[in-house]
């Protein structure tokens, strides 16, 4: 018989307002195997966790259930206290009153009570139930790979290689820096954006734990967290040579594929049908390419520049929603490129208001003491380009201006286009990374684990996950790369035990859970002349999908088996 | 139809004085601060965006420039330092600009060399008379008396009369704004209290009424003694009263002008900051008429200016440079055109 300890908590009223905890504790210090029952002010306080583990010992408990908060928020907390007491830790069931009681039913104060009490005698029967559990234990490869060399790759690249990691850097294109190595002036930098990509290339290329490998894809990916394997299929550098396929182990894979510049259609604000009509991207091509103290485009001198904002971004629904962050910045900064560079250069900035967060203000800030001229439009009513038969003429409705409608000459119309997420997402495909609403690629947690991927040991850097500036694409490089690192270094890495089990004996394979499974951890196996299931321990992560779809019912959740399961549903009846 | 967006029109705007006004990023404290500006008629951000934007045409047609006193509220709260009231200063002389028929005005407020080489032909041709009448003080007094009533009917009818008619043209016609004729009549007062006591300088600064009392002053000096040096020949009467009179205004005029110069000089409030020379030649020019005067009363009484005819020619040179330059087409025109905006603007309430 289980010696059980349960503890009530008031969370200091958020709880024991609604609900009458001396009533729950009653109603529980007499249920089979209950040899403590007590309630306290704040169960997450350091001195009832004192309390406890001094009971545990004292009172020789071999089981602890504290009913208080969601388990979200403490149950990591009372685990961790249970192994202080020298318990396996997956032996605590935890009884979350707070959110599911006392917080949703402080109308009914003695219902909310009467609910508490079954939840807590439901924690008490698993708890009978519940055995020790024990960490699965998996060799690392002590290698990561970094798929794509952008900035944030190249970057990634140089941190887990400082960390003294062979890191092995793949990139499809032949040459590495992506749409950096294409920039020249950067904004709050001398670089330029070739040198910068230069300046850390030379510095990882010599590197003996580096390898790059360029004009090479990764094709295939197998394995999981600590063992992926990756079929790359480098191009032939030269016509004629033969195509080099290769076979590589690591252990984590941070995943930083970039961005793809928005590509107006045909038409959208005259592009392609208005020669005068270019993007940001051709613009900023433009102003650094071109030499002497004018502008000119196709001929052309150029005097006003009229730059549309949002093409591509913040569209309605259905189409790209999402700020696309850089842009405003981007655009700006070239702009004011321009004006220094040539003569007799007006820009005219038709926004849908200004978004030059940071440090970036300073560059508004300039921008309008050099005199740029900025209009702003609503969503609702884009600016229209016509022509005189000579030059083209923007028309927009000025909020700025009372609704007014304005029209300029312009001899040159930028449209400040942003970041779309890569046309090609095979990588994404591959490692079955989900993408958000935006159709990035999605982090767990936007705020808590911003690098992580819910694929353990895939973590994605720049702007694969979102339009990113240069120095932020390089924090979260930083940020992926040292996650990356995290789960090979010690060479082995352990995952929770709470995950799927088959019953080989009742087990006939229908595929069922193969089709349920989110994670890819169900793979058909061949035991003893049967086809049977099998889950990788490495990639299931106990989300339970597989247990009910399975008609012989030959599948179990460790910690959360059939008869638990019924043991808390009975207590409820 | 789409208004045409003039993106040079800064640039010209700059040459009047306006300082820094593209810094502006449309926030509105300029006009919410404003103890002037009211719902219907709202400044500065308005005026602002309109010279951003370079669209001259309704800057022309507006009367808000003249509705600001330039109290330097807005300046002192703008958190882009764009100086709204100094734009509100340049658009009264771009205004004053447009509204001279012969575009002089325009040329002078540009051109610091013209306004130079303006001075000193004046000055010449002063030497000229005089030596030309041999230096004689009696002729000279009769003459410098005679040019003074000439010159003030000369420029009211030649240039004053055509320009407030432009200006008329420009805000009430050309906006279609319909006024009733009666109401031209019954309004009259709005132009003559404006005129003579700037009434809406003292819902200015509400904390401080010394500016409006000291401006006060100085115009119903300046009119005093434009009166009686000119109706009341002050340098030619034995009347003791308007001696006595003349000397006291001509002083307190010094007294006045030369607070208004120390302030410029100073640069201790916003609106002192950025002195164009048409501010200083009008405020120097004013302190020097108030001086010159007072002396050459002084050296009559005194019998010296006999031989001291050097002072009566720098009076006459001083007044005639007043009369025929900073009046017409200079600084001194905000006195009929700040009145006749208003005038004009309380017409617009009425219109039918």
């Amino acid at each position: 018989m289980k010696r059980i300890g349960v503890y009530i908590c008031h969370c200091g009223g958020n709880i024991s307002d609604y609900v009458d905890v001396e009533e729950v504790r009653k109603s529980v210090e007499h249920e089979e195997g209950v040899v403590l029952a007590k309630t306290t002010m704040f169960a997450c306080s350091d001195s009832n966790q004192n309390d406890m583990v001094s009971d545990i010992k004292e009172h020789r408990l071999d089981g602890v259930v504290v009913a208080s908060c969601s388990p979200k928020l403490h149950l990591v907390t009372f685990r961790n206290v249970t192994e202080r007491g020298d318990l396996n830790k997956y032996t605590y069931v935890h009884a979350n009153i707070r959110e599911q009681a006392s917080w949703a039913h402080s109308d009914d104060k003695p219902g909310a009570t009467g609910k508490a009490i079954h939840l807590v005698k439901a924690a008490i029967a698993k708890s009978r139930y519940a055995e020790p559990l024990y960490p699965n234990q998996i060799e690392a490869e002590k290698i990561i790979a970094v798929i794509g060399a952008g900035v944030a790759g190249l970057k990634a690249a140089a941190s887990i290689s400082d960390k003294n990691i062979n890191v092995i850097l793949i990139e499809k294109e032949d040459r590495v820096g992506g749409h950096t190595a294409e920039l020249g002036d950067l904004f709050m930098s001398d670089e330029k954006g070739y040198d910068l990509i230069n300046r850390i290339y030379n510095d990882i290329a010599q590197r003996d734990n580096v390898t790059i490998l360029t004009g090479s894809e990764v094709i295939s990916s197998k394995g999981s967290i600590g063992n992926f394997t990756l079929k790359i299929r480098k191009r032939p550098q030269n016509i004629g040579d033969p195509v080099e396929t290769m076979e590589i182990k690591v252990g984590s894979i941070v995943v930083a594929t970039g961005f793809e510049s928005y590509i107006p259609k045909e038409g959208e604000f005259d592009y392609v049908v208005n020669e005068n009509v270019i993007t940001l991207p051709e613009f900023k091509l433009l102003v650094d390419k071109s030499t002497g103290d004018k502008l000119i485009y196709k001929g052309k001198t150029i005097k006003n520049i009229v730059y549309i904002y949002c093409v591509g971004s913040r569209q309605n629904e259905g189409g790209n929603t999402y700020c696309s962050r850089f842009c405003c910045t981007s655009v700006i900064h070239t702009a004011i490129e321009a004006k220094k560079k040539f003569k007799n250069i007006y820009n005219i900035h038709l926004n849908r208001g200004i978004r030059t967060y940071g440090k970036q203000e300073l560059l508004y800030a300039e921008s309008l003491k050099m005199g740029d001229i900025y209009l702003q439009f609503d969503q609702t009513t884009p600016p229209e380009i016509t022509s005189n038969g000579k030059n083209s003429i923007v028309t927009v409705t000025d909020i700025l201006s009372a609704g007014k409608k304005m029209s300029v000459e312009a001899d040159l119309i930028v449209l400040v286009t942003g970041m779309v997420p890569r046309s090609d997402q095979s990588i994404g495909t591959m490692f079955k990374i989900p993408r958000g609403r935006d159709k990035f690629y999605n982090e767990i947690h936007m705020k808590l684990r911003p690098v992580e991927t819910v694929i353990d040991g895939i973590t994605i850097a720049g702007t694969c996950q979102g339009p990113k500036k240069i120095s932020e694409s390089v924090n979260s490089a930083l940020s992926a790369a040292t996650k990356s690192f995290s789960y090979v270094s010690k060479g082995t890495l352990e995952t929770d035990p709470i995950i799927a089990v088959i019953n080989e004996d009742s087990c006939s394979w229908c595929g069922k859970c193969l089709e349920a499974c989110p994670f890819d951890a169900i793979e058909k196996i061949n035991l003893n002349n049967r086809e049977i299931a099998a889950v990788n321990s490495s990639v299931c992560k106990g989300c339970g999908m597989c247990a009910p779809v399975c008609p012989p019912d030959a599948i179990n959740l460790i910690g959360y088996r059939n008869e638990e399961i019924i043991s808390m549903i009975d207590v409820l009846a | 139809m789409a208004t045409k967006i003039n993106p040079s029109f800064t640039d010209e705007l700059k040459k009047y004085g306006a300082v820094n006004m593209n810094a502006c990023y449309n926030c509105g404290t300029c006009t919410a601060v404003c103890s002037l500006s009211t719902t219907d008629e709202s400044f500065p951000r308005e005026m602002v965006r309109l010279s951003a934007l370079g669209l001259e045409e309704d800057i022309k047609t507006s009367l808000k420039p003249w509705e600001c006193y330039y109290c330097g509220e807005c300046t002192t709260s703008c958190p882009q330092q764009a100086n709204p009231g100094e734009l509100m200063m340049s658009l009264r002389r771009w205004l004053t600009a447009k509204y001279d028929w012969t575009g002089l005005s325009g040329l002078l407020y540009k051109s610091l060399p013209l306004m130079i080489l303006a001075m000193i032909l004046i000055f010449a041709s002063v030497l000229y008379f005089a030596s030309s009448v041999s230096f004689d003080l009696g002729q000279m007094l009769h003459a410098g008396h005679n040019f003074e009533m000439i010159a003030i009917g000369t420029i009211f009818i030649v240039i004053f009369i055509p320009n407030l008619l432009r200006m008329w043209y420009f805000t009430i016609l050309k906006t279609k704004t319909n006024v009733g004729i009666k109401y031209y009549f019954t309004s009259l007062s709005e132009l003559f209290v404006q005129m003579f006591t700037q009434k809406r300088l003292r819902d200015c600064d509400d904390a401080d009424h010394f500016r409006w009392v000291e401006h006060l002053v100085l115009v119903l000096s300046y009119l005093s003694l434009l009166f009686t040096t000119v109706f009341l020949n002050w340098f030619t009467t034995e009347n003791m009263f308007v001696i006595v009179f003349g000397y006291l205004i001509s002083f307190v005029v010094f007294v006045v002008t030369a607070h208004f110069v120390s302030d410029r000089l100073k640069k201790n409030k916003s609106l002192n900051k950025f002195s164009q020379p048409s501010d200083w030649f009008f405020v120097i020019w004013l302190l020097l008429m108030g001086v010159t005067a007072f002396l050459v009363r002084l050296f009559i009484d005194l019998n010296l200016l006999e031989s001291n005819k050097w002072l009566y020619i720098a009076h006459l040179t001083i007044l005639a440079q007043w009369a025929l330059i900073i009046v017409p087409f200079g600084k001194w025109t905000h006195f009929l055109y700040r009145s006749f905006g208003l005038y004009f603007s309380k017409l617009k309430t009425k219109k039918s």
